[in-house]
């Protein structure tokens, strides 16, 4: 499947970040390696939030981590503002970092459990430096306000918080370094149904405030529906499908990306159940499948499907691209 | 009328800690018709898993229990011992999330089938190695006659949750609960596993307690769903019925809260204010009562008990949403802006 072409990058729009044909591999034992991101190309503009929306295992954190050099890449290039995240070192890269921060899913563990939520949330200036002269006392206040943590539980440590607490706690932390992006890879995976819409509505709100670009990642497509402005469907290392959010969910026409819509509890009413009867295992990624990833899978192959690589197209000429030899047809709904 | 296949009544679990008493489950009553799916939903804490633990009899020797349970007009918690290894595993049987908590990480995956068709029936090798490639086929574990001699970590995720399955159907349960049994593994992965796992509930008249923090799952494939809240069961009604017409205001928080799929992007979701209920020396009010738009004075002084229809929709709240008292008292609360704990509240909008 491809992720291969560049279709989907837009040159007309203020863009921040341009990821071209990324390739993340990881080596398992002697010889062979885990083919985890097979040359994926995408673009996230200024004040927009991208989705990432795949099964487990199809590279959603190698992407993330990628853009954060917290893995290393093996080919391609992550333009930002001009410079190229992929291949900066040292000083440089320590210059532009601060600009991109992440948050994860597990939101107790991923702080330090023996230091004050105060001095959590202005770790990464330690780490940093406080480059931008963004840190103060103030501005310390300000985020946890803004989070909705009163700033008078500063002296207290993380386990006297619930999780959705903590998770909030992790966003003031990433925003105190003042990011233009901020990259979540499941934030609210862990959390109970019952706080997620806190942590989803303060992410919002901190993006409208100080004008966030944001990376979402999440195997939840409701979630990721909701917060999106544009979408990505990935699957085994490469992209299926990328769109406008409501466009996609509206007018999906990648076979997995239905797949993925018919499998949820209550279906995407532009699906049909059926077709989320997908068989077979997920391959390994070890030996993907030649030809599209998909393949072994899929109800729509055909020979072709085999042996040549789907490029990416777009659908129309509206904000919608897949990489597939059969696109499913649509009936247009007449309202 | 036939009497229910399951009856709990009057359930309480405590476990003493060194923090104080923790009331995990208090006071929960529901019965469970043969062949029926019953869902249990409810945020962390509520008291799912201590629920279904106390059925299995699997709760640590700490633990206080009080109230009755009749299965099959057994007093469950009164088996013999000499009859329990052909009472719980047999007549009832349990899923868990992980499947790694049933399998044996060094044991291939057709021993640990053959061995509890053995312990639990007796029956002899060569009988459980045919019945054990069976049930894997019947799972819908591809090659079974291979994957018999696999261990689990050499299968996926979902495998080896058709691999536990498996095992729990072994010696033909006529109730199987299953706590969370899909929240670990890929939506594609969750409907073949729920689609296998009504498919043998239908063939074979079995009933089923799915316990789920995802109110869709509940919505899509239980016949009748409970909400538990603080270790008490809040709500209980068919399916249809909780979701379309609910009574109980955290019913109807949990519902407003998570994003639905056939809503455009963006659309602000309603957050439930506050934090789930202590357990340790709880008020004697509504456990929800400090996160609901509709608490009112009375709401303070006593636990509201359940109310409704005995056996269609029950429901344990003084001011029931969708009704002419709960909307006097969410009128009244949103004219003052805040509740009778000082929760502040809006119209249209979710509490922050
Ligand atoms: N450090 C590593 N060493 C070896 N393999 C790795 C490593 N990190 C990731 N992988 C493999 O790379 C592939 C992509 O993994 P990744 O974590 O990006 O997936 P994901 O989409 O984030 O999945 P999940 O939803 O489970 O978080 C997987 O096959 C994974 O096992
Ligand atoms: N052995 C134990 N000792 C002390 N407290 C316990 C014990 N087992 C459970 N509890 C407590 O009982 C309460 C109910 O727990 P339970 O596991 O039933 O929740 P649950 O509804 O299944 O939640 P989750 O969705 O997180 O699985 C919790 O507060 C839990 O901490
Ligand atoms: S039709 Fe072919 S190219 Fe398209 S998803 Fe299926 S296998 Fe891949
Ligand atoms: S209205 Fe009163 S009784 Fe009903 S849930 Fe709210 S606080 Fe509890
Ligand atoms: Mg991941
Ligand atoms: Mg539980």
């Amino acid at each position: 499947m491809a992720g291969t072409g560049h279709a989907p990058l837009r040159d007309d729009r203020d863009i921040l970040l341009t990821v071209r044909d990324l390739e993340v591999e990881f080596p398992v034992g002697r010889h062979e390696v885990v083919h985890a991101v097979s040359g994926i190309s995408f673009d996230v503009a200024e004040g927009e939030t991208l989705g990432i929306v795949g099964e487990s295992g199809c590279g959603k954190s190698t992407v993330a981590k990628s853009i954060i050099r917290l893995n290393d890449i093996k080919s391609g290039s992550i333009d930002y503002q001009g410079n190229d995240l992929a291949h900066m070192e040292g000083e440089a890269l320590r210059q532009i970092r601060p600009d991109l921060q992440m948050i994860f899913q597990d939101p107790i563990s991923s702080l330090n459990p023996r230091r004050k939520i105060r001095d959590v949330i202005s770790e990464g200036i330690a780490v940093w430096g406080n480059t931008k002269g963004s840190w103060s006392q103030e501005r310390i206040e300000e985020l946890m306000v803004a989070v909705g943590i009163d700033p008078k539980f500063g002296e207290r440590r993380p386990h006297q918080f619930s999780g959705g607490q903590c998770q909030r706690i992790g966003i003031a932390r990433a925003l105190a370094l003042d990011p233009k992006v901020l990259i979540c890879d499941e934030p609210v995976s862990a959390l109970d149904v019952s706080v997620q819409a806190q942590v989803l509505n303060i992410l919002e709100d901190m993006k409208a405030r100080y004008g966030l670009t944001l990376l979402f990642i999440s195997h939840d497509l409701s979630v990721v529906k909701n917060v999106s402005d544009r979408i990505i469907v990935m699957y085994l290392g490469k992209v299926c499908e990328i769109g406008n959010a409501d466009e996609l969910y509206e007018n999906p026409r990648h076979p997995y990306t239905r797949a993925l819509l018919a499998s949820i509890p209550e279906p995407a009413p532009t699906v049909d159940v059926s077709e989320g009867d997908i068989e077979g295992e997920l391959p390994s990624p070890i030996h993907p499948p030649a030809g599209c990833r998909f393949n072994t899978r899929c109800q729509h192959a055909t020979d072709i499907c085999f042996t040549d690589e789907p490029v990416m197209q777009q659908v129309g000429d509206s904000d919608h691209y897949l990489a597939c030899h059969h696109p499913v047809e649509v009936a247009v709904s007449v309202v | 009328m036939p009497d229910p296949q399951l009856t709990v009544e009057d359930l309480y679990v405590r476990f003493p800690t060194s923090r104080g008493t923790v009331e995990a489950v208090n006071g929960v009553n529901f019965t469970l018709e043969k062949g029926q799916m019953l869902g249990i939903v409810g945020e962390s804490g509520s008291g799912k898993s201590v629920t279904a633990k106390t059925l299995m009899n699997l709760l640590p020797r700490t633990a206080e229990v009080d109230g009755n349970i009749i299965f099959e007009g057994d007093d469950v918690r009164a088996v013999a011992k000499e009859r329990r290894k052909h009472f719980w595993g047999v007549k009832m049987t349990m899923v868990f999330q992980d499947p790694m908590t049933s399998l044996n990480p060094v044991k291939r995956c057709g021993e640990q089938i053959t061995e509890t068709l053995r312990y639990h029936l007796g029956d002899d090798k060569a009988t459980a190695k045919k019945k054990a490639i069976d049930l894997l086929e019947q799972v819908g574990v591809p090659e079974p006659s291979k994957r018999v001699d696999q261990y689990p970590h050499e299968l996926s995720g979902g495998l080896r949750q058709r691999v536990v399955i498996a095992m729990a159907l072994a010696c033909e349960p006529s109730l199987l609960i299953a706590d969370e049994p899909t929240t670990a593994v890929d939506v594609t992965v969750q409907k073949r596993l729920l689609d296998l796992l009504d498919g043998l509930r239908r063939d074979r008249g079995m009933s089923m307690i799915l316990i789920t923090h995802d109110l869709g799952v509940a919505r899509g494939r239980c016949d009748d769903v409970a909400v538990m809240y603080g270790g008490r069961l809040v709500e209980r009604a068919p399916t249809e019925t909780l979701f379309a017409d609910s009574r109980h205001p955290y019913t109807e928080a949990l519902l407003r809260t998570i994003p639905r799929i056939d809503q455009p992007s963006h659309t602000r979701l309603e957050p439930i204010a506050g934090r789930p209920p202590e357990l340790i020396d709880p008020a004697e009010e509504c456990a929800f009562a400090p996160r609901c738009r509709y608490a009112q004075p009375d709401c303070l002084g006593t636990i509201p008990p359940v109310g409704g229809v005995r056996g269609q929709h029950e429901f344990a709240c003084f001011h029931p949403a969708n009704t002419d008292r709960g909307r006097q008292a969410l009128d009244a609360n949103l004219a003052a802006g805040q509740t009778v704990t000082g929760l502040q509240i809006q119209a249209n909008a979710g509490v922050n």
